[in-house]
């Protein structure tokens, strides 16, 4: 099977969305490869996830003030806060057929390339069921799956480094206002890469494009003109829309 | 004359699993029903048809007909939910109803 790869882009949130929902669509129509593309999120953004209520999660107020965007997912899980620098995103989009039926398993093969990237670089991480993966018992990537039209995508993120106050400026952990006790307990529940390797982003993006192509047969190209069009024209219609990110 | 519905909310951590918010309007039937958090429901487009099923249910109800209700759906619509269960979710319906 051959694979397409996108390399490392900068995309605002309701590009990226859309992005992975064109690729699908595209994958299902037999139009375009099984596709693995790497970004990262600019401006910063939250997104939440397909069953959430963006104003129960989200400072909207606050992320407006800061110049954060805000955007729902397809995929299931939690808010997330993506820095622009302190982030990188993966997005693995395929027919399920090439993945086991089982989800959590699926889940676990390709955190299972984050694992092994994360190895190559000397950090020691293991995945942890449902959707993270852990490096010292604290989360460092957290992962969605959707599964629709017979086609798998699974995004998530890996943390590179923390920006924590800014991250639960804009979170709505709890409805207390940010406080040092809410700080420290985040800490104590979520690291970066930074926190344990010395590395560039660069280098962590280097790593995880080798742990992700291993053993498949691949294309490195970019998207085409025509799903540039169709990305940005459902970006702006559904993933910018209040009617999308307010449904819940 | 109408009768003002009543709000209730409940959430719960599913052990081993994910958060559960249950808001809803209800008098003695559920009018208003919406389930919220950070699970995983395949295929994602398939909640709208569990909180479907559950508006109109009487809010008496004990929580093994909510139950029933839940997995029926699931069953007939193939849902599979990741991070919360069928109990879980009737359960927190059962707390929102004060």
């Amino acid at each position: 099977m051959k694979w397409r790869v996108i390399g490392l882009k900068e995309h605002d949130a309701y590009f990226n969305m859309a992005a992975d929902e064109v690729i699908s669509n595209k994958i299902a129509e037999n139009q375009a490869l099984p596709t693995i593309r790497f970004y990262t999120w600019k401006p910063g953004a939250v997104s939440i996830g397909h069953f959430q209520s963006m104003l129960d999660e989200v400072d909207v107020e606050k992320c407006k003030e800061l110049g954060i965007d805000y955007v729902r997912r397809k995929t299931g899980g939690g808010a997330v806060y993506h820095d622009e620098n302190g982030e990188l995103a993966y997005s693995v989009i395929a027919p399920e057929e090439l993945f086991t039926k089982n989800i959590i398993e699926s889940y676990e093969v390709i955190c299972g390339w984050i694992v092994n990237a994360f190895s190559t670089l000397g950090i020691d991480a293991q995945f942890a069921p449902i959707n993270d993966i852990e490096a010292g018992g604290k989360k460092i990537s957290g992962n969605a799956q959707s599964r629709s039209r017979g086609i798998l995508l699974q995004h998530g993120t890996i943390l590179y480094d923390l920006n924590l106050e800014r991250m639960f400026s804009v979170l709505k952990v709890s409805s207390e206002k940010i406080s040092d006790k809410m700080i420290k307990s985040a800490k104590e529940r979520v690291t970066c890469v930074l926190e344990h390797a010395n590395i560039t982003r660069e280098q962590l993006y280097k790593g995880l494009l080798k742990s992700f192509t291993e053993g498949k047969d691949c294309k490195f190209e970019e998207l085409s003109p025509e799903e540039v069009r169709m990305i940005g024209d459902l970006a702006q219609n559904e993933y910018k829309a209040d009617k999308w990110n307010f449904m819940r | 004359m109408m009768t003002q519905l009543k709000e209730g909310e409940a959430q719960q951590k599913v052990q081993g699993g994910k958060l559960l918010f249950v808001k809803l309007r209800y008098d003695d039937k559920i009018s208003e029903l919406r389930i919220l958090g950070d699970f995983f429901i395949y295929p994602e487009n398939a909640l709208p048809k569990i909180e479907g099923a559950l508006i109109g249910m009487r809010v008496d109800e004990n929580v093994h007909t909510f139950l029933k209700k839940i997995c029926d759906v699931a069953r007939r619509n193939g849902i599979e939910l990741i991070g919360i269960t069928p109990d879980a979710i009737a359960q927190t319906i059962k707390m929102a109803i004060k």
